[in-house]
């Protein structure tokens, strides 16, 4: 059924063109300053891209900071948690979906409350926890959250996919004498891919960008991640601009390539 | 026999639920209930607590710094929460159906919001600089006036509400899922007994998305008011003047800078609650609009 017409069709891309060049630009300046030479004065006048271009910044990056050690503990980081993440936020809502009402409910309120508490909250006390833990100075420390499925939230997607498929297909399964584990391996995670892609993209993208917890939990140099390098370069001089947009370049890069990767998977969601 | 069998598949499917409520106890509520007691002691990390009743809350109450930081944190939740939401809904709308480049538009929009938060801070600190900022270079080339933004008291909380907007990808994603989720049937049966557009999205899109928006307001409300402290501490520091001294800042000097942890946790119980009658107010005015949500829709 055809409710646009062709020059409805033409505007709409015309907005759809401009919403996205207006979302581009952090990213757009962000990478234009990066690329401008050390010691040439910054200009006054609006331009895409400096005079003269470089890359010089970029190298510089590594002498400042050991940026390859840095971010191979953010990726190692990455690397552990999300899979956890994914593994233990969906059980719980795989459960949550599958459990008779009264336990749907309250496992729903506990997860909203959880939800409410601040994060701010846990920061000090969970200094504790991790000290009894052996945890503190270690990448463990950062890779914790994943231990709770970093957040409620990705259990309550995870319910919400759940709960969407038919109820006749997990009692078909039940009936071939598919397990509880076999049942959600085969039967329900295959039907909320989408959920599981977006779960695992915001959790690489949350314990990727993490600032506060190698903040708080961590004292030795050798074992911190991409974003404390960033406030490392920043104090060592906040009006080296090229320099630091540099350095938030490459902490960006990880995100984007793997959004940009996984963007086939968002285009075929769109179609369906 | 048959009343035995689905207990125990009830049993299995809690061993499932085991890790994470394990994860929960140990990494939110004990750490939760234990920050939360301090709040009646007073303790600096050094010397044991020693218990004061409810002196720290009276020291909280007494604080200028407090108030003000209270009302900070407010109006940083107040204004961008709705303007964020409906961004992503209307976005999500224009980036829905079938097009050109369709997967390249969605995936400009998201761009902004998977950049780390140290480096997004960075960038806007050199995309609001007063001096060579680009945002300025415009303003002054189209002959405006350009604000000194993270160095002005007045414009400091314009400059963190705007570089807030175009981290909405997230609402986005969930909005044009949900979007999507809305059975073309149901759109295809109005159209059939004549509905327009407008009719469709009044009568049709809206209502289907209500809870939705209404989810994500609520979880935009308190991760803005609770979360914003990284920003805040990579941008402005809580200044200039104060402007934008927000409660997570007030409690995270409290405990970190002053060692007051007792003070600290008096003004998280007072945060608790705050964000507890956020989701009040939203819970009352969805049932003021009568959206057709029942508790449990509202719950997801």
């Amino acid at each position: 059924m055809k409710c646009f017409s062709f020059k409805d069709n033409r505007i709409r891309l015309l907005l759809r063109l401009l919403a996205a060049l207006l979302f581009l630009l952090p990213v757009v300046w962000m990478l234009a300053a990066s690329l401008h030479p050390r010691g040439v004065p910054l200009p006054q006048a609006l331009r895409l891209l400096p005079e003269q271009i470089t890359l010089a910044n970029y190298g510089r990056i590594w002498q400042l900071v050991p940026l390859t050690r840095f971010a191979l503990n953010s990726l190692l980081v990455a690397a552990t948690a999300v899979p956890l993440t994914l593994l233990i936020s969906s059980w719980a809502g795989y459960a949550m979906a599958l459990l008779p009402h009264p336990s749907q409910r309250r496992l729903l309120l506990l997860s909203l409350a959880l939800l409410m508490v601040p994060s701010i909250a846990l920061w000090s006390t969970r200094f504790f926890v991790y000290k009894t833990l052996g945890w503190t100075d270690s990448l463990l420390a950062l890779i914790a959250p994943a231990w709770m499925g970093t957040s409620p939230f990705y259990v309550l997607m995870f319910y919400r996919a759940f709960r969407r498929i038919p109820a006749a297909l997990y009692d078909a399964a039940r009936l071939d004498g598919a397990g509880v584990l076999q049942t959600w391996g085969l039967v329900a995670l295959p039907l909320a891919r989408p959920t599981a892609v977006g779960v695992a993209l915001l959790s690489t993208i949350f314990y990727w960008g993490d600032f506060l917890s190698p903040l708080l939990y961590l004292s030795s140099e050798r074992r911190y991640t991409l974003p404390i390098a960033l406030q490392i370069l920043q104090q060592m001089d906040r009006s080296d601009w090229p320099l630091l947009m540099a350095a938030g370049v490459v902490a960006t890069t990880l995100p984007v390539v793997l959004f940009l990767l996984l963007q086939p998977y968002f285009a075929r969601m769109g179609r369906e | 026999m048959n009343k035995v069998r689905p207990l125990s598949y009830h049993n299995r499917l809690r061993l499932l639920l085991l890790p994470y409520l394990v994860g929960v106890l140990v990494l939110v509520i004990i750490p939760a209930l234990l920050s939360f007691s301090l709040a009646f002691f007073r303790y600096d990390a050094l010397s044991p607590p020693r218990w004061v009743g409810t002196l720290n809350f009276i020291l909280v109450y007494t604080d200028e710094l407090f108030a003000l930081s209270v009302q900070n944190a407010a109006a940083l939740v107040l204004l961008p929460v709705p303007l964020r939401v409906m961004g992503a809904f209307l976005l999500a709308r224009l980036l829905l159906r079938n097009g050109h480049f369709l997967a390249w538009f969605r995936a400009a929009i998201y761009l902004p919001s998977i950049i780390p938060p140290a480096a997004y801070a960075l960038a806007w600190l050199w995309i609001l600089n007063p001096l060579f900022g680009p945002v300025n270079l415009l303003l002054r080339s189209a002959g405006l006036s350009a604000p000194a933004w993270f160095a002005d008291p007045l414009w400091a909380r314009p400059g963190l509400i705007l570089m807030s907007l175009w981290q909405i990808g997230e609402g986005f994603l969930v909005c044009l899922a949900a979007l999507q989720d809305i059975p073309p049937s149901l759109e295809d049966a109005a159209r059939v007994d004549g509905a327009n557009g407008r009719q469709l999205f009044r009568y049709i899109t809206l209502p289907l998305m209500a809870p939705i928006l209404l989810l994500l307001s609520f979880r935009d409300a308190i991760l803005t008011f609770q979360e914003s402290l990284a920003t805040v501490l990579l941008t402005t520091g809580g200044g200039p003047y104060y402007s934008t001294y927000t409660l997570p800042l007030f409690i995270y000097e409290q405990g970190f800078d002053l060692f007051s942890f007792g003070t600290a946790s008096a003004a998280l119980w007072v945060m608790y609650l705050l964000t507890g009658l956020i989701v009040l107010l939203l819970y009352v005015i969805a049932r003021q609009w009568q959206i057709g949500i029942t508790d449990e829709v509202f719950l997801l």
